[in-house]
């Protein structure tokens, strides 16, 4: 007989020594909030598909939106936002679908794996929301440097003395782009930061069983 | 009828505590842990409940529930001070029913197992319940020899951690 044996007659007879509990425990129990992953998941994603577009409501980001229709590069800019619209309500559908799939009655292995396919649309929506943004941004760049009337829109006064217009254009297309690049990357960390600290014991466990199965 | 529902969840749950407290015990290692787990696979078997009706005995679905909320869903929600060496409470031998020796043994076959990891632990605790491969190979979604394999290897590292 072998020690797991052993401790299996031990485990049978064994009550474990938690105090009971009792009904009314219990009942109260089925009210309280889970605190599961998944629902973390979904609160983070709902999150991530609301906050980037509540921007736009902001007054300062609509005025300044608003430059888009004023300048020549206007449709490109308004066929772009349209594109960014279909994608993402493509992304919402399919984070729905996905995450009506997760059910705690399924295996182990088929739960992680649903809620790590859910995970990865929103990961790739994040990828691809970081894209937009850095490339909105390297637009808007460029336009600031071909485009002489974007540079008025957005700067109406008078060129600061030392400068020309064209260095002027640099240095807004430049600090555009830095700027795109910085929010990108601090967006991209504090994203994936959040997921790999929440799903840290999913992968480990996922991984283990799925290299039982090699 | 809802409060049908509750009243015959609650009650199958009250009588069948000891399966969710055990899976506690293994994957916790204080009191505020153990309530906190409890609590989330309450929650889970809750939600689930109305989709299980019927289907299998309420014991059998609670395993799955349980393990899966244990390994996958469950996190720690707030951070504890360990007040005291839980292992040692929970798993206390009564001293009339056990020689010392075998009391020993037994105290560190458990200490032992709790140093498993997660999936590890879920097999473990599945044998112990004397569930046959079947049932703990579809209750983790892997093949039957798969299971077998791990168990074995899990044996051995049991026999490892506890004669070094």
């Amino acid at each position: 007989m072998d020690e797991l044996d052993i401790l299996k007659k031990d485990w049978q007879k064994r009550e474990i020594e938690h105090p009971k509990l009792s009904y009314n425990d219990i009942y109260k129990m089925i009210w309280k909030k889970s605190s599961s992953i998944v629902k973390w998941i979904f609160i983070i994603s709902i999150l991530e598909f609301v906050l980037p577009n509540l921007l736009y409501l902001l007054p300062s980001t609509r005025e300044r939106m608003s430059i888009y229709y004023t300048n020549d590069s206007s449709t490109f800019f308004i066929v772009l936002s349209g594109i960014q619209y279909l994608v993402i309500f493509y992304f919402i559908f399919q984070f729905y679908k996905r995450y009506k799939e997760i059910s705690v009655l399924d295996d182990a292995r088929t739960l992680m794996k649903n809620i790590i396919k859910t995970r990865r649309t929103v990961k790739h929506y994040v990828i691809f929301s970081l894209s937009m943004i850095l490339l909105t941004m390297s637009l808007f760049a460029a336009s600031f440097y071909f485009d002489p009337n974007m540079l008025t829109a957005v700067y109406p006064n008078e060129i600061p003395e030392g400068l020309t217009e064209e260095k002027l254009r640099t240095i807004m297309a430049i600090s555009f782009i830095v700027v795109a690049l910085l929010t990108t990357a601090l967006l991209a960390l504090i994203y994936f930061l959040l997921y790999g600290l929440l799903l840290k014991k999913l992968n480990r466990n996922y991984h283990e069983l799925k290299k039982m199965e090699i | 009828m809802s409060k049908d529902l509750e009243h015959a969840f609650v009650t199958e749950l009250e009588n069948n505590q000891n399966i969710v407290h055990k899976v506690c015990t293994l994957y916790t290692n204080d009191r505020d842990a153990h309530n906190d787990l409890f609590q989330e696979i309450t929650i889970q078997l809750w939600k689930a409940y109305p989709k299980f009706r019927g289907d299998a005995k309420f014991s059998t679905w609670m395993y799955r529930v349980a393990l899966n909320t244990a390994i996958t869903l469950y996190r720690k929600s707030k951070r504890r001070v360990n007040t005291q060496d839980y292992e040692s409470v929970i798993f206390k031998i009564k001293a009339d029913e056990y020689d010392e020796t075998e009391e020993l043994q037994l105290k560190l076959m458990y200490k032992a197992v709790k140093q498993l990891g997660d999936i590890e632990k879920a097999l473990v605790f599945l044998y112990l319940e004397d569930k046959n491969y079947t049932e703990i190979s579809e209750t983790l979604g892997i093949s039957e020899v798969n299971a077998r394999v791990k168990m074995n290897r899990i044996k051995k590292k049991l026999k490892t951690i506890l004669n070094p």
